[in-house]
């Protein structure tokens, strides 16, 4: 056990956990944000997508041990849950289940961040560390598209 | 012009507000008469009203990204008049009040559509009474508009607020006129879904982010190999890692409700999973161990070429018409075993007391957990209760409720509630597979380029055989009665099942999702033997006019060729067919489900080293009334993109006895640059409504393949096809 102390979402967490813990678990068992999935363990799918100093990094394959920097979760993306990816999601009405968005929302702000006009190709690629088993990638491409009209790269 | 429908009084429930306060409606209720007040806020109904305008409408069935928590209340607010933004939905838990509740066969809008409309209609049809009799008015003269009551020569009004605690106290009519169709002003419009602020904010509680008090987490070791037995365990260095808290044996309860192994109880769940891998266990594989997919591949191959074990239809004289024929045509399909790997993976909450149990959790069957539960624990189901969470996808794989019981078993056990959570590796290799087939279909022509025979032997891991149920093993594996059946006159159908340690279930769209690739396939290979298009020989077998054909499967008694025939030709249409442009080629797959009707078209081009790129996916689809436009497109978009995934990149294979496949390094799923744009024409029909969640996806495989083979020549009779698309000697 060791001690760390983590700036998750603007916010200093002390937790004792384990070395080799991943951020996913921390995240999830010890800080309590539960809005990061757990979907494979081996950084195959995406579903806990979170931003290390605003870089998209997957949080399963990621021991807390090597955390150095802010921490951004989808809990902490936007101050009033009002992301344009958020709204733009919410107005294509992307979700089926669910279960992946918010990895999915996380990949996307952090290709906005970088590219605030992508082309298709640049979702394409950006997402590609981000599987949908609803299939909802058509609804996923519209909703980046349409916040990086209004400007999602905020 | 209105339905009139009788309401049976002795099955519906009225219970007068605590301190007059609502208003609470629901079906099916056997000792309705006279409930406690407090029952106000039991959420097992169908609608709630309150005094201060709060209308809160329960979802009845799991929620598993079909979209039955939006489209199921908005069949309630149709019919009780209220401003779909001003309600609030809330999930039902389990109760028998509500009806059978369970997600699985494309059944949820068919199945409640009668139900919730009368359950909203005579809440209506309360409040209008209630506003009549205050105002000294005929109701006639009286209408419900977007949550008031209107008088309409006076102007009066009221809100339903204003009227639970009158309308409480009325007796339940016996008659309820429903809307009719041209009045629909929710049904049929395109709502988001009501979670959607939640999903993207990561608020919405999946089952997986459930907790109670005290809840330890446990993950369980089972036998890699299918079928293995526990025979003993060393926990010494589990119980060293600080946090786990206990190791305990769990015995089976049988092939499909729970294997035996062993569980790590820690107060987390990345300790859990440390505590495992420190685990010991010997196993018994038994017999499992000299299973694998190639040994099953032979069998296959020597079941499709000798006379099946079952026959199950012969139309006129399929012997003499091969023999008569002017061109006789075959070809074997081959289909392996598929994986559900729901992005939410399996896990489920329980929290068994002394004489009763709260069990939560993603589920497709929560009466099956309900039972389990009783089963396991011995507390009578009335001490059951049964949440349910949003489930992050089923897909078939939560009709199986092995992951809750052992949830059940292990809190019993340690008496403290607990979370079972599955690594993706343990659902991978513990799921309950897409049966795994070989399919043998022969055609024959006569010297018009007539269909004149069709022979089909099919072999698959039947599922039904692997639950243990001998009778009908070919159940939702093969269909007699699915197209070209009764339109070819001489017709041949032999089954023969194979049993395997391997766990077979239910997998989106069952039995179709082999079969529709099959016989859509073979119907374009037959059609290009005729030197006829596609569409024209498929228009040419269905006929003129419209028939009713006897369908004694999920989704009949009949279905109608009238109906197969537009969408086929709406399809065709829409797709622009019949006009080929430079480099871009076409496949076309049709298909009647679940009593719903589609027909696919997928455009491709090819690139350099001809490898096929979709370019353009057309989907018309005749499923009745259509609630949610929003959400049946995305059931539709969802299920072509799935259906194409798995065509193109699935497979589980077996060997020694266990899956080679653990994640998805190897398991591969669609990812979006190859998922396509899909464009889809839902037919305006007054119908009823029918089956879509599962729809789309069967026929999009065998249009994929025709597409190829209409660019390259070459037929795709395996999947998955990214491993033979190269492959120049099948």
């Amino acid at each position: 056990m060791a001690t760390y102390k983590l700036n998750i979402n603007n916010q200093e967490h002390t937790v004792e956990v384990s070395p080799d813990t991943p951020l996913l678990w921390v995240l999830r068992d010890a800080v309590g944000l539960k809005g990061t999935k757990f979907g494979c363990g081996m950084a195959q799918c995406g579903a806990c997508t979170v931003h290390l100093n605003g870089n998209a990094i997957r949080s399963c394959s990621f021991p807390v041990s090597a955390v150095q920097g802010d921490v951004t979760t989808i809990e902490g993306l936007s101050a009033n849950s009002d992301h344009p990816l958020q709204q733009a999601w919410v107005e294509a009405d992307v979700s089926q289940c669910g279960y992946c968005q918010t990895g999915q929302i996380m990949s996307a702000a952090a290709l906005l961040k970088r590219k605030p006009k992508p082309t298709d190709q640049d979702i394409d690629l950006a997402m590609s560390g981000n599987i949908c088993r609803c299939g909802t990638y058509q609804r996923i491409k519209k909703a980046v598209h349409a916040a990086a009209e209004k400007g999602g790269a905020e | 012009m209105k339905t009139i429908v009788k309401v049976s009084r002795r099955n519906f429930l009225k219970v007068s507000g605590l301190a007059g306060t609502g208003l609470v409606l629901g079906f099916g209720l056997a000792s309705g008469k006279n409930k406690p007040l407090n029952n106000i806020f039991e959420p097992n109904a169908f609608l709630k009203i309150g005094s201060d305008n709060t209308i809160i409408i329960f979802s009845k069935n799991p929620e598993i990204g079909q979209g039955v928590k939006t489209s199921l209340p908005m069949i309630i607010a149709e019919e009780l008049e209220v401003d779909w933004n001003k309600i609030k939905v809330d999930q039902a838990p389990l109760d028998s009040r509500l009806g059978a509740q369970f997600a699985g066969g494309s059944t949820a809008i068919k199945t409640n559509w009668d139900t919730l409309r009368k359950a909203g209609a005579t809440a209506k049809t309360m409040l209008l009474t209630a506003a009549a009799t205050k105002w000294g008015v005929d109701a006639q003269q009286c209408k419900a508009v977007d949550g008031f009551i209107l008088h309409t020569s006076s102007n009066k009004k009221l809100s339903y607020g204003e009227l639970v605690e009158a309308a409480a106290q009325l007796e339940v009519p016996e008659e309820v006129a429903l809307k009719s169709k041209a009045d629909f002003k929710i049904i049929g419009t395109a709502k988001k879904g009501v979670d959607n602020q939640g999903i993207v904010t990561g608020v919405t509680q999946f089952g997986i982010d459930a907790r109670a008090e005290g809840m330890l987490v446990a993950v369980v070791e089972k036998c890699p190999v299918f079928g293995g037995k526990v025979v003993s365990y060393d926990a010494s260095e589990s119980l060293k890692i600080a946090g786990v808290k206990h190791v305990i044996q769990l015995d089976a309860i049988s092939s499909t409700a729970g294997l035996e192994g062993v569980a790590v109880v820690a107060t987390d769940t990345w300790t859990a999973m440390k505590g495992r891998k420190a685990l010991k266990v010997t196993w018994d594989y038994g017999e499992g161990e000299s299973e694998s997919s190639e040994k099953l591949s032979k069998t296959f191959y020597e079941n499709v070429n000798k006379k099946g074990e079952i026959a199950l239809r012969k139309d006129g004289d399929p012997e003499m018409a091969f023999e008569s024929a002017a061109q006789v045509h075959e070809a074997t399909y081959e289909l392996p075993f598929l994986s559900h790997v729901t992005m939410e993976p399996m896990n489920y909450c329980a929290d068994v007391k002394e004489n009763s149990c709260t069990v939560w959790g993603p589920t497709q069957v929560p009466g099956s957990v309900s039972r389990l539960a009783e089963m396991i624990t011995g507390i009578p189901r009335e001490n059951i209760q049964v949440n349910m969470t949003r489930v992050g996808g089923g897909f078939g794989r939560r009709l199986m409720a092995d992951y809750a019981s052992d949830a059940i078993a292990i809190s019993k056990t340690i008496k403290q509630p607990v979370q079972v959570v599955w690594t993706r590796e343990d659902d991978v290799q513990h799921d309950f597979y897409r049966p795994a087939g070989m399919f043998k279909l022969k055609g024959a022509l006569n010297a018009q380029g007539e269909l004149t025979a069709w022979e089909v032997k099919a072999t698959t891991t039947s599922r039904y055989l692997f639950r243990g149920s001998d009778n009908s093993p070919h159940a939702t594996e093969i269909f007699p009665d699915g197209f070209p059946a009764g339109f070819v006159k001489n017709f041949n159908m032999e089954y023969t099942p194979v049993k395997t340690v391997v766990p077979t279930g239910a997998w989106r769209a069952p039995g179709h999702n082999i079969t529709a690739f099959v016989d859509q396939s073979f119907t374009d290979e037959m059609a290009h033997l005729a030197g006829k298009d596609p569409v024209e020989f498929r228009l040419e077998l269905l006929g003129d006019g419209n028939k009713e054909m006897p369908y004694d499967d999920h989704g009949g008694p009949t279905y109608s060729t009238g109906r197969l025939k537009n969408v086929i030709k709406l399809a065709a249409e829409k797709s622009d067919w019949k006009n080929a442009k430079k480099g871009l080629y076409k496949g076309f797959a049709a298909h009647f489900m679940f009593g719903s009707y589609i027909a696919e078209v997928v455009t491709i081009s090819l690139d350099e080293n001809n490898i096929p790129k979709i370019e353009d996916v057309w989907a018309v689809v005749d499923c009745g009334i259509v609630v949610n436009k929003s959400g049946a497109m995305a059931q539709i978009e969802g299920g072509i993109v799935d259906g194409l995934g798995a065509a193109m990149f699935g497979a589980i294979t077996v060997k020694g006895g266990k899956s080679e496949q653990s994640n998805f390094d190897k398991y591969k799923l669609i990812r979006m640059k190859d998922a396509p744009h899909v464009n889809v024409h839902l037919v305006d029909s007054d119908e009823s409504p029918e089956g879509l969640g599962e729809i789309s996806l069967p026929t999009i495989s065998a249009a994929y393949a025709n597409a190829i083979f209409a660019a390259t020549g070459k037929r795709l009779r395996k999947q998955p096809f990214n491993e033979y698309i190269n492959d120049t000697s099948s």
